[in-house]
């Protein structure tokens, strides 16, 4: 695939793109920049080649999710060894939550929010690919780099203890988030 | 897939954050040009990590050229020392045989030594090499010479018995020599 060609994909999936990047960097949006950007190079500078294995947007969001998970163990040994820059960092992270706070209109959206941060890692990941991303179980678990069985498991429990924080938090929104009104529910 | 009841909340709630974080997403332009402009920009050549390596690396190499540089000398004299040179090399292998190892060599170090500290550099080379070569041969002739001092152990009366065979030719009485004894005491 030629540059040119594959920029203009790279331009009609970048929405996609940088919500999967936010996802992967726990909602931080400066991070997420960050990683978008550092896989930006890494295409341009041919670390990064799409060999057509997959399709184009799997092959940059397995991409993305590595390149996020690598970020964030740099990040985490940068604080571990400045001190001082954790406490910026803290407060970087205060300034970003006030930030996106302004987009989290709703309150429904900022207990959805907090449920889904308190799921593990890749629970948080498999429901996000099939629910934001309208990815397949199996293209999901190409980007997580697992099976198809163990993608859904992580999709399976995702949801039922997303369901079961969002019912312990009471939303009341006239949303029941309970299995027992759909039995037919699998 | 099937979007039963709470699934569809669930997307339904998704799909609201997709839209927030599309609003807000940044133009792929911008963060595109600013991925080139890093892509293009050259690599920090100098890490300080990397630096002090290589600095430390360089020191250790400096300090071990300088000391096999002072080493030399003084193992150049101590093989002056210990190597024999004599002028006359066969006479040096007769004196070998009748004297004891130990006298000749002191005497020939002694010799080299004072005869490279008189001659000159490139001579007295040539000489050690040559003084060591004559060890060498010295030294492969003792152990040429050398003998087991367990060797006469070996030696018995009856060694012509086991070392000597019958002949084809011999008649039978002289064949039945070397039988054993209970089948001669049987023909006497």
């Amino acid at each position: 695939m030629e540059i040119t060609e594959l920029k203009a994909e790279l331009e009609r999936l970048h929405s996609a793109s940088f919500g999967w990047a936010l996802s992967c960097c726990r909602r931080d949006r400066s991070e997420a920049e960050e990683v978008l950007q550092t896989v930006y190079v890494k295409i341009l500078e041919g670390k990064a080649r799409f060999g057509g294995e997959s399709s184009l947007k799997t092959w940059l969001f397995a991409v993305i999710r590595k390149t996020a998970a690598t970020e964030y163990r740099r990040r985490l040994l940068r604080s571990l060894r400045l001190t001082g820059e954790a406490e910026d960092s803290n407060e970087q992270l205060a300034a970003h939550e006030t930030q996106s706070a302004t987009f989290e209109r709703s309150e429904i959206q900022e207990h959805f929010q907090k449920a889904l941060k308190s799921l593990p890692r890749r629970q948080r990941e498999a429901l996000h690919l099939v629910f934001y991303e309208d990815l397949s179980l199996r293209e999901a678990a190409d980007v997580m780099g697992v099976s198809i069985g163990s993608a859904r498991q992580h999709y399976e429990r995702g949801k039922k203890r997303l369901r079961e924080s969002l019912a312990t938090m009471e939303l009341g929104y006239g949303l029941n988030w309970g299995r027992s009104e759909h039995p037919s529910a699998v | 897939m099937d979007l039963i009841g709470d699934d569809q909340s669930i997307r339904a709630l998704f799909s609201e954050l997709k839209f927030v974080d599309e609003t807000t997403a940044p133009g792929f332009t911008a963060t595109w040009h600013r991925a080139q402009a890093r892509s293009l920009q050259p690599r920090r050549a100098f890490k300080l990590s990397f630096a002090a390596a290589t600095a430390l690396l360089v020191l250790g190499l400096v300090t071990m050229a300088i000391w096999s540089n002072r080493s030399k000398p003084a193992a150049n004299v101590s093989a002056y020392a210990t190597v024999p040179a004599s002028k006359d090399f066969k006479a040096t292998v007769s004196k070998k045989e009748s004297q004891p190892v130990d006298k000749q060599e002191n005497r020939t170090s002694e010799a080299t030594a004072v005869k490279v500290r008189r001659s000159g550099s490139v001579a007295s080379r040539r000489a050690i090499e040559m003084a060591g070569t004559r060890k060498v041969f010295n030294d492969a002739k003792t152990i040429e010479s050398w003998q087991s001092p367990t060797a006469s152990l070996l030696s018995s009366p009856s060694d012509d018995l086991f070392k000597s065979l019958p002949q084809l030719n011999e008649n039978a009485n002289g064949m039945k020599s070397f039988l054993p004894g209970r089948a001669n005491d049987k023909e006497k």
